[in-house]
């Protein structure tokens, strides 16, 4: 099975001195009728597979969203590969892609046309997209359903179709919110497999899962997040040490670092 | 009431699934809010309604009603009607039903007969059908029927008939459809049959308004004649209805047997279809469709023409919503009759309602392309201008109703060609400002939202205040057209209280 699509010409929006880190979020602050996300500072390395978890409701997608320019946070700087996302969004989203848990579909339109409309938007030239479309197909196993409207897939259908669209731009930054939901087993791995292919050319991703086997075999790093707060950041071997057990699985160390707020 | 039935019946019992499935056809059509504003209206409705019917049966106690002729027509006529919307309604209750309830799963697991549950699905159809009319007829027909004229029951009884037949006919066209066109067709036959029959009632009311003066018999009267000339109604197997009706024992009895009968038989071979196909591999909500050649032709250069095509291609597949919407305008067209029937107000009248109905209609249609958005995040976290976006949406919606903005000038150019100019730029000037209004007053929603809204067009405050945008500029294009086809060399300004020549119009 093929990897997702390589080179796309966003990567030349970039700068020399923003290839350091993908995504910084500086005294980000959100609430709705109570805080969500309080003084939150985060930072994804460049390169990286990044994992985000948190028990229900700790602020994950909402921290994610706000990333991705789907929210605008009460106060604090957000910055994507060095570029102010708050004073120039455009130029942000340009080398960013979002999936979010719920996959942003047309019901009405095939696959072929959702990525011919996804491709339109980041201005992907016919002549550039067309081929990586059927690339993506093909890889994604929707091939021989291009043509059908989407109405009548199943959730891992449409979850494939959304991450077709969501890679057709070859952005610098993926974020998944839930990427393998719905997904067979097969193609959770080949998922998983491109993911981890695209960290290996450079490209920064940050996931959000409840599959912590996920993320422990996946991630470069990892985050914990609960109340709004960051309450734990570094690579698996720093979390264990920070729970204070070396042995402990994933599960055991967010167990332990969630139940124990005070840690942070 | 249903709830309540429910809890005293036992639990997976024949009786009690068709319960259920007439509390979710109910919810589908009324919504479950009982302490909602609506909720609370539509009872306060039913109980006026009721009032009415006891006050007519009071004053209709010691009245003989025997039915005339032109009794047992409206009755042939009313039946035929109401059939119409009938059928329209089980389309729609048996493509949910059958299809997307997404409750069959769950059904067939349980430690029920799949033959109960599907006969009570069936019969719910025809509960679910026949209660929405009852709310209609029997607070009337009743308390008459019941104080002096038991013979009215008969109308429950055509009722039911009625019901029982619209249901297998319902049914029979949802399979076949859904068969060839994937059971989405079916509910899109059904909107748009509901949404034609809605608008030629209402049509056919204003031609024989607006025609029936002045011009001799209305229309009414030419199809009572015409009816009464071939016996409809009267004789033979038409008379059935009104014979039913008004209480002829073999009528009622011919009908709810032959009718049950059909029913019967259709559940028996719905049975025996949809549980096989059901089980030979469940159902599918599309059919899908043979994938053919590249995929080149659906990528665009640019945005606008992007989002021009996803708009046309949403558009052009959701025909019922589009139908939904546009018949909106059917409640415009009695300006039609009022120009046409007055010779000095002809190319003026057009050239205002040039501008009114093609400016709602581009209102309507900016509506769905502009706030019937599935995925508002794509386009947020997209690298766009939100304002190209709407731009081309909007150029979509005008597009889509350029036959009706081209239509009209066309006609006023016969009169002055610079007429119609300055109709054809102030409709589109009113087009492009109603999808203005949607753009900035319209909230992005989900489509499957605006089919439950019936196409009922977004706040109140935006729709008139888009009415009266396209009023003004219609008013502004008439008075032009007017000034250009008024012949001021032949005018003699009349006196007060004369009235004006109407051969100073060149036309």
């Amino acid at each position: 099975m093929r990897g997702p699509p390589v080179g796309f010409p966003a990567s030349a929006l970039l700068d020399e001195a923003s290839m350091t880190s993908a995504l910084s979020l500086r005294g980000i602050s959100k609430a709705f009728d109570k805080p969500v996300i309080v003084d939150l500072d985060l930072e994804v390395a460049a390169g990286q597979l990044y994992a985000l978890l948190g028990p229900n409701g700790a602020g994950k997608t909402t921290t994610l969203r706000m990333a991705v320019g789907l929210a605008d946070p009460d106060k604090g700087n957000i910055h994507v590969y060095g570029i102010d996302a708050r004073r120039d969004p455009r130029k942000a989203k340009a080398i960013t892609a979002w999936l979010p848990d719920d996959p942003m579909l047309y019901d009405k339109l095939t696959p072929a046309e959702y990525l011919g409309f996804v491709a339109g938007l980041w201005n992907i030239a016919p002549a550039q997209a067309a081929p990586e479309a059927e690339r993506l197909l093909k890889w994604l196993e929707l091939w021989e359903v291009r043509d059908t409207r989407c109405e009548g897939f199943s959730r891992g259908m449409k979850q494939k179709v959304a991450l077709a669209g969501a890679l057709i731009h070859d952005p610098q930054l993926l974020i998944l919110d839930e990427p393998l939901t719905g997904l067979d087993a097969a193609m959770a791995r080949s998922v998983k497999d491109a993911l981890r292919a695209a960290v290996d050319r450079g490209k920064t991703v940050i996931v959000t899962t409840h599959i912590l086997d996920v993320a422990e075999r996946m991630a470069d790093r990892i985050g914990i997040i609960a109340g709004g707060k960051l309450l734990a950041e570094g690579t698996l071997d720093e979390l264990r040490e920070r729970a204070g057990a070396d042995d402990m699985t994933l599960e055991d160390t967010f167990i332990r670092l969630t139940s124990a707020p005070a840690l942070a | 009431m249903i709830g309540w039935t429910m809890r005293r019946l036992p639990a997976g019992s024949f009786a009690w699934l068709v319960l259920h499935e007439v509390r979710l056809s109910m919810r589908a059509r009324f919504g479950k809010r009982r302490a909602s504003l609506t909720g609370v209206l539509g009872w306060v409705i039913l109980a006026g309604w009721l009032g009415i019917g006891v006050l007519a049966a009071l004053g209709l106690a010691h009245v003989p009603i025997e039915p005339n002729n032109g009794q047992r027509i409206a009755v042939l006529v009313a039946a035929i009607l109401g059939f119409t919307f009938m059928t329209s309604q089980a389309l729609i209750a048996s493509q949910r039903t059958l299809y997307e309830s997404g409750d069959l799963d769950l059904l067939f697991s349980a430690p029920v007969p799949p033959r109960t549950v599907m006969s009570a699905k069936l019969v719910g159809i025809v509960a679910a059908i026949a209660l929405t009319y009852s709310f209609l007829i029997l607070p009337i027909v009743v308390p008459v029927a019941a104080v002096g004229h038991p013979r009215l029951f008969g109308i429950v009884a055509l009722l039911a008939a009625m019901a029982l037949l619209a249901a297998c006919l319902g049914l029979a066209l949802t399979l076949v459809i859904a068969r060839f066109a994937g059971p989405r067709g079916a509910r899109t036959l059904g909107q748009i049959v509901a949404a034609v029959a809605g608008g030629a009632v209402f049509l056919m009311s204003q031609i024989a308004n607006l025609r029936g003066s002045g011009r001799g018999r209305s229309a009414y009267d030419q199809l009572y004649q015409w009816m009464t000339a071939h016996g409809y109604g009267s004789t033979g197997w038409t008379a059935i209805p009104a014979s039913a009706a008004f209480g002829a024992p073999l009528p009622i009895v011919l009908l709810l047997a032959a009718t049950a009968l059909l029913f019967a038989l259709t559940v028996t071979a719905m049975n025996g279809l949809f549980l096989a196909a059901y089980r030979a591999g469940g159902v599918r909500l599309s059919p899908r469709r043979q994938a053919r050649g590249g995929i080149a032709r659906h990528f665009h250069p640019g945005l606008f023409g992007t989002v021009f095509a996803k708009e046309w291609k949403l558009l052009a597949r959701d025909p019922a919503l589009v139908f939904q919407v546009v018949l909106r305008l059917i409640y415009l067209v009695p300006l039609f009759f009022v120009g046409l029937n007055n010779k000095v107000a002809f190319a003026p009248g057009l050239a205002f309602m040039s501008v009114v109905i093609a400016g709602q209609m581009v209102g309507s249609l900016a509506w769905l392309t502009v706030s019937a958005e599935d995925t508002p995040d794509l386009l947020k976290v997209a690298p766009i201008d939100k304002a190209a976006v709407d731009r081309a949406k909007m150029i979509a919606a005008i597009a889509m109703a350029a036959p009706l903005i081209v239509g009209l000038p066309i006609v006023i150019a016969l009169s002055t060609p610079t007429g119609a100019l300055v109709t054809l730029a102030l409709t589109l000037l009113g087009g492009w400002l109603t999808g203005v209004l949607e753009v900035r007053f319209g909230k992005p929603a989900p489509r499957s939202s605006f089919r439950r809204r019936g196409g009922g067009g977004g706040s109140l405050v935006r729709t008139l205040l888009q009415f009266a945008m396209v009023a003004v500029l219609g008013g502004i294009a008439g008075g032009v057209v007017l000034l250009l086809t008024f012949d001021f060399s032949r005018t003699n300004l009349p006196r007060a209280g004369q009235a004006p020549n109407v051969s100073m119009l060149r036309h």
